[in-house]
């Protein structure tokens, strides 16, 4: 039953996440005849610039229907859209419930608190774990309608990454949800974490491949670079010491 | 329940931030008893219920629970597993409906009542589709109750259960109580502010104030030993110490000395006949008046 309150308490950030991103995916599915129209239209751009050298790179990658797909959703809206949705899903728990929101009727259970920890992370990574996997094998569903192809392997090969990578902005919401007894200053937090990290990202782009965006998007992967597994395994070790250092802390609340 | 006191704490200690909630508590609740946690708001009693339950930790000082430290996460968990309880907020889960709530909380008790379940939904008259955001303050507590009476529980901890009723509301939950530890064997352990409630349903009581424990014992043994005795002078009252035991408040006012014993009069109306009194007059005490003498006499 722990389970299903879990559920409950995320259900509609979980299910307003899901929507919004099948419904990106779509979108730009939906949209490549039409951009693949424009593409011969692009004139020669000077690539001297940051910008322009970036607008270059959409653009060539854009003429192809996998490129296009990585380029403009995977990279992008997934990225960014997941990454919002991973903190919110982190957010909430035992703490913030305290001020007669159910937090005594929970403590009042039979229950450890690494138990109640370890079902509301699970439940939140199933979510996660949808979220990344469900509007992506959206793809191979759904290109054949503009008359391109999305392999299944290559879909569930960049879930892992949106999945291993989301977690850690997961995990690090969780932590921060037993750091603060409200609900928003995890979530703001964790949201000014996932900007700075973009930003660095952007200002180094040469490291981007193994910054936590880099793994997210499966670049290496997209690239030709095979799995990352090695930054994979180091996100999953992140998230597992985050997660520790939750149920640490929650064991040593006060409520 | 073969333990003879369900409870017991020993120098119990909290401190948060700074400020001492409870300040060397002891306490030993017998099996089978009514007991009464009495207090002033802020007095300490939601602090010791929550150390009891394992929802927070003691500064210093032991709370055992059926002869278990409730301090240890597994220990805590077994103790859970026999207690049902109430808090003083009714907190419970606002976005289930009565009956989510109810089929939520079950499957952790495995000596769940459904008979009592069955009974309590209708006469409590508990709309099993509504949302507990939406049900008022009475309906919530008497589904706090529900969940806490149906749990098969040895003990009750209930914190301020009648908070934010109205009379009428307040006598009926008493009333469910009074009822249901009639049929089941089972200690209860209530915290309140209110001491007529305390006087109707407990047999029990300790008075706590500012984190310690003043008064504590039997409600019949306290009638019985608690006595006001006052003596009236021809003059101006005596600036008197007393050796009697059990003196526990002495107020001059005029040729008027009023004297609070927890230990009966015999003793002391004998010691005190040596300063010639004009009148000796001795009168049992009321729960009331043992706890404004304890409690608000030590403001």
């Amino acid at each position: 039953m722990l389970w299903y309150k879990s559920f409950l308490e995320t259900r509609w950030r979980f299910l307003i996440g899901l929507a919004i991103l099948m419904l990106s995916v779509t979108g730009t599915v939906l949209a490549y005849p039409r951009v693949a129209r424009l593409l011969p239209l692009v004139p020669s751009i000077d690539t001297s610039g940051e910008l322009g050298r970036r607008i270059k790179d959409i653009a060539d990658l854009s003429r192809t229907y996998r490129g296009y797909i990585w380029a403009q959703t995977l990279r992008q809206n997934v990225t960014q859209m997941l990454s919002f949705f991973a903190v919110l899903l982190g957010a909430g728990g035992l703490l913030s419930q305290a001020s007669g929101s159910g937090a005594l009727f929970t403590l009042s259970l039979p229950v450890s608190r690494n138990r109640l920890l370890g079902v509301r992370t699970a439940t939140g990574l199933a979510e996660l774990a949808a979220l990344a996997f469900v509007p992506i094998l959206l793809l191979p569903v759904i290109s054949p309608a503009v008359g391109e192809r999305f392999g299944i392997p290559e879909a569930l090969a960049h879930g892992v990454c949106f999945f291993a990578a989301g977690a850690v902005l997961f995990s690090l919401t969780c932590l921060l949800s037993t750091m603060f007894n409200d609900m928003w200053r995890p979530v703001l937090i964790g949201c000014a974490v996932a900007v700075v990290l973009g930003i660095a990202e952007a200002l180094f782009p040469e490291l981007s491949q193994y910054s936590l965006y880099g793994v997210m998007s499966g670049e290496r992967y997209f690239r030709g670079g095979g799995m990352p597994w090695l930054e994979l395994l180091a996100s999953a070790a992140v998230s597992a010491a985050m997660l520790f250092a939750a149920s640490r802390n929650l064991a040593r609340q006060d409520f | 329940m073969s333990e003879p006191f369900v409870i017991e704490t020993s120098e119990l200690r909290k401190q948060y931030d700074g400020v001492e909630a409870l300040r060397g508590l002891s306490l030993q609740v017998p099996a089978g008893s009514i007991y009464g946690f009495l207090g002033r708001n802020g007095a300490g009693k939601t602090t010791t219920i929550k150390l009891l339950l394992g929802m927070a930790r003691p500064t210093s000082g032991t709370a055992m629970v059926f002869g278990r430290p409730s301090t240890l996460e597994a220990a805590s968990v077994e103790i859970r597993r026999r207690i049902g309880f109430v808090s003083d907020q009714k907190d419970l889960y606002d976005y289930m409906t009565v009956d989510e709530m109810i089929r939520f909380t079950a499957p952790f008790f495995p000596r769940w009542r459904a008979d009592l379940e069955q009974r309590y939904r209708r006469s409590f008259e508990l709309p099993a589709d509504r949302k507990v955001k939406a049900l008022s303050r009475g309906m919530r507590t008497k589904l706090a109750l529900l969940l806490a009476l149906c749990r098969g529980a040895e003990l009750l901890i209930l914190d301020e259960p009648t908070s934010g009723l109205d009379p009428a509301m307040t006598e009926e939950v008493l009333q469910s109580l009074v009822a249901h530890v009639a049929s089941e064997e089972m200690t209860v352990f209530f915290s309140s502010h209110q001491i007529a409630e305390v006087d109707q349903i407990g047999d029990h009581v300790a008075i706590i104030d500012r984190g310690r424990t003043v008064v504590a014992g039997a409600l019949d043994d306290l009638r019985d030993q608690y006595r006001r005795i006052e003596l009236v002078f021809a003059g101006d009252a005596p600036e008197a110490t007393f050796r009697s035991p059990g003196v526990e408040r002495v107020r001059r006012k005029g040729r008027v000395l009023t004297v609070l014993s927890s230990a009966g009069s015999d003793r002391f109306v004998a010691e005190a006949r040596a300063l010639n009194p004009v009148s000796v007059d001795v009168a049992a005490v009321t729960l009331k008046e043992i706890f404004l003498e304890t409690v608000v006499g030590e403001a």
